[in-house]
Formats: C-alpha cells, structure tokens, sequence
C-alpha cells in the first residue's frame, strides 16, 4: 500500500501498473500458459492444458496483485 | 429437420452464449485466441457441422456483446475489434458512466446483429457467381484494402511506405522458419503474427521500461480513483431500441450494413473510419461518445457475422480477416475440414440459415440480458478485484503459448519481433487495419517482388 501514497505507478495500455507486479504477473502468465502447454500428455490437445494454465495464471496474479484503483459508488442521482 | 436436431441445435448455441458471455468479459480475450482453439477442438471431435456452425454463431455473438464491457470499464479492449471503441469509452468512462457505455454498445450489437444476419445470407446468394474471380484475386484485394485504409490515416504516406516493408518482415520470417525446418514448406505461420501485431503496442511499452533512462521519464502516478453513479437496475427485459435514442439506431444500423458489404475488409480499420465519421460532427463529447461506440460495436457486429457467413456460404475460402483468424477451423480443420470439403460444401442454404438464425437469437436473448442487468455489478467487480497487470499477464502469456504452438521456441522471438515493428507503426499511426490486411497480402506482394 505504501508504493501508492509515493506515486510508484505507471500507465500501460489505459490504465495504471506499478513495474514490479506487472513484471511478477507477466512472469507468471507466461511460465503458466507455456508450461501448461508443454507439460500436455503426448495424446491429449496440448492447447486445452496451456489455455488452462494461461487462466490460472491470470487467477493467481489476480490474488497476488493489488488493483491500483480506489472504487467507489457516488449515490446521488 | 428433426426435433431432435434442433435441441441440440439449440443446446450447442446455449454452450458457446454461455461459455464466450463469461469469456467476452475477461478484458484482451483476442477473438482469434479465444475463439479459433475452442471451434477446433469441437470440429476435430467430430461434432456435426451444423452444430459446429451454430455454436460458432452464438459464441461470436455473445462475444461481441461482452467484450465491451473491459472497453468500458478498463478502457481495455476486450477483443482486436474493439480496440477502436477505447477512446471514446474512456470519455464515458471519464463522466463516470461506464454503464451507459455497455448498454449503449450492446445494443449496438443487437442492431448489428439483426441486420447482419438477412443482410449477409442474401449477399452470400448474390456472390455466389463471382466466388471464382474474388478467390482468384484475394491477395489483390486484401493489399488494395492496405493501400485504402492507409490513406484513411492521418499519417497517410508513412502509413503507405510502411506495407513492403512490413510484409517483407513477415515473409522473411516465414522463409526463415521454413529453411531451418521448423515448420513444414506448406504451414503459413498465421495466428501468432495477428496476435504479434495486435499485442505490438503493449510490447513496445514492455519492451521501453527496460530502458532506464525512458523508464525514470515516465510520468508517475498514485492509484486511480473511480466514481460510479450507483442507477437503479432495468426492469423487465431490456429493449434495445429504448437504449438507443432515434440517432443512434439509425446510426448503428446504417454502420451494420456497411459492415456487411465490406466483409472481406479489416473490420477493425472499417469500425474505425465509419465511427469517426459518423460521430465527427457532433459537438457534445458524452453524445459523440454514445453514437461511436453504439455505431461502432453495431458495425463490429454485423461485419463479424457477414465475415464469416458470406465467405463460408458463397465461396468456401476463408476470404476475410474474420474467417481468417476466429473463424478459421469451419474453413479448414484438417483432417476433418480441408478446403475442398468443409461447412461450404456440408451444409445446404437452408442448414446456414436454420443454424445462424438458432445460434444469433439464443445469443442475444442470454447475453445480452445478462450484460444490461448486470452491466454496473459487472464493472464493480472488475475494478475492485481484477488487476491490470493479471489481464495484461493473461494476453501476454497466451501470445506466448500460441506463438510456441505455431513455430517452436523461435517463433517467441519472431512474435516479439513483429510486436516490436507492429507496436512501433502503430504509434506512428499506422493503425491495426492496414497491418492486418498487409499481413494477409504479405505472400503475394514479396512473390510479386521476386
């Protein structure tokens, strides 16, 4: 929480990152999807396995990863 | 037709709705990626053609009305073709109105889709003569396509230098990959250039924060804050006339139809010449907002199912950007579909239409309720839990899968290289269109060369 108060985040794409934890999420999507590819039996769809691990990739950045955006609901109207 | 056909008509078209509505919503789920793998391995299972097709139908449609949520609430494109739609979401999503975007884009696509639909079986019948002559020239046709759509620019002569070029880039990978043996003389690596280009910017950004001094020149920020007016929920089943003022429809629905009849062009570069223009000449920046992104997802729409079905029916070639990329497996899906025997020589008139009619309309009517329901529900979850740097892992590490899946651990590199060249055009305003359609040209103009 502190690297927010010191203004650590950078925009990529529209909306704000901080370096480190993209470069964590990227690092583990990519072993993820990759890996979930190649570990595929010889038999099976190696896709189905790298489609799942590129989604379990993205569930545990979700977990590990703090959104850089402070929501809110405004009631009015 | 049997009844029984028709349940399992309509039971494939409620699996794809419901698989691609929750797909469609994870923002970067690129229409080739997502869609082409799944349509596949249903094709290689061995399920009946006119399942295939109908399942196809329902997935692309529920997709597309999905796929606008990350547009509106990350400003993310949920797909290649709404990356157009970013900016003028961002403006909705600015006057905290995100769910006005979704709404106003999925009803949109409602108008997209049924126009397209009639629309696209009678210029499938009208084509049909002409099948030969279009295939025969579909090289031409996409370059010319490059060349139009790179004049469309703002960059314009930059935008024209840049297709040799580009296309030589292309080539001279595919070359390189076939002399060192690592795909066979006859693959045309294809998917993982498409995802090269349209993850480019994102990979020139990657790639620039590894160099200090850009990185220490970046503007700095907090974390963003978010307001979102709290509206009371819809009641009864949402109408998306009622959605759409009169101007919108009308906007929406004479995009769709264009849409349709330039099926064989990029309908990124399409959506992104036709919103601007319908939408230029309003002054009020909330209203402009409203007509693009309605025309423009209305346009996606309609030119997605017209790319699919007018090839599909009057030629049985994939020959548009749509049934090149997601579309691709009921094209040609060796060993059970090549391009002498697929969906085109399968399915009769009436299958086609039985399947696309079964398919849209249990689409729009799961989809499209859940998105303007659940519309503001949707966007709180996706801001509150969902990290930009896990979507933008999800995109990066798929690019990576698919690009090792086409050619090896060198195409990584290659994809990265055609990232790095896309990106850096791109930011020159050379936009994803003119790179589309240079990338499908690119065997037959470097042929053209030598």
């Amino acid at each position: 929480m502190s690297a927010e108060d010191k203004k650590e985040n950078i925009e990529v794409w529209e909306d704000l990152v901080h370096i480190k934890d993209l470069t964590i999420s990227l690092a583990i999507c990519s072993v993820t999807s990759l890996g979930g590819y190649l570990i595929a039996p010889d038999s099976q769809q190696p896709l189905i396995y790298g489609l799942i691990g590129a989604v379990s990739g993205f569930i545990i950045s979700t977990i590990i990863v703090t959104p850089k955006r402070n929501f809110s609901y405004t009631d009015e109207e | 037709m049997d009844i029984v056909l028709i349940g399992q008509m309509a039971a494939a078209a409620m699996f794809g709705a419901a698989l691609y509505t929750i797909i469609g919503i994870a923002p970067g789920t690129d229409e080739t990626a997502v869609l082409a793998p799944v349509t596949l391995v249903l094709v290689i299972s061995g399920l009946e053609p006119i399942l295939v097709l109908t399942f196809f139908i329902a997935a692309i449609v529920a997709k597309k009305l999905t796929d606008s949520i990350p547009v509106a609430v990350a400003g993310i494109p949920g797909g290649v073709m709404s990356a157009p739609m970013v900016e003028h979401a961002m403006i909705l999503k600015k006057y905290g109105k995100p769910d006005v975007s979704i709404r106003k884009m999925a009803s949109g696509s409602v108008i997209g889709t049924i126009i397209s639909v009639p629309l696209s079986l009678l210029l499938a019948t009208a084509l049909v003569p002409l099948a030969d002559v279009i295939e025969q020239y579909s090289s031409q046709i996409f370059f010319l396509g490059a060349i139009f759509l790179a004049l469309m620019t703002k960059n314009r002569w930059f935008a024209v230098l840049s297709i040799v070029p580009f296309a030589f880039i292309i080539q001279g990978l595919r070359n390189l990959y076939w002399e060192l043996d690592i795909v066979p003389e006859d693959t045309t690596v294809f998917t993982s250039f498409f995802l090269g280009i349209t993850i480019g910017p994102v990979i020139l950004k990657l790639f620039e924060l590894l160099n200090g001094s850009i990185r220490k020149s970046l503007p700095r920020y907090g974390t963003k804050t978010i307001e979102m007016r709290r509206t009371k929920a819809e009641k009864g089943f949402p109408n998306p006339f009622k959605i759409l003022d009169k101007h919108e429809t009308i906007s929406s629905a004479i995009s769709s139809v264009f849409g349709v009849l330039t099926f064989f062009m990029s309908p990124v570069g399409m959506t992104i010449f036709l919103g601007e223009m319908v939408a230029s000449r309003i002054k009020d920046p909330v209203k402009r907002a409203a007509r693009a992104i309605s025309s423009m997802d209305g346009l996606t729409n309609a030119a997605y199912l017209s790319g699919t079905l007018v090839p599909l029916i009057a030629i049985g070639y994939p020959l548009s950007p749509t049934a090149l990329g997601p579309g691709h497996a009921l094209f040609n899906a060796p060993p059970v579909y090549t391009y002498e025997h697929n969906l085109h020589h399968i399915l009769s008139m009436n299958d086609f239409v039985v399947a696309t009619v079964i398919g849209s309309v249990i689409a729009i009517g799961l989809t499209f309720f859940i998105t303007i329901k659940y519309a503001q529900q949707i966007c709180a979850f996706v801001f509150k839990y969902i990290p930009h740097e896990a979507m933008l892992g999800l995109f990066f590490g798929l690019v990576m899968m698919l690009a090792y899946m086409d050619a090896g651990a060198l195409n990584i590199a290659g994809v990265l290289l055609i990232g790095l060249v896309a990106g850096f055009l791109h930011r020159k305003g050379v936009n994803y269109g003119v790179q589309f359609m240079t990338l499908y040209a690119a065997p037959w103009l470097v042929g053209l060369i030598f």
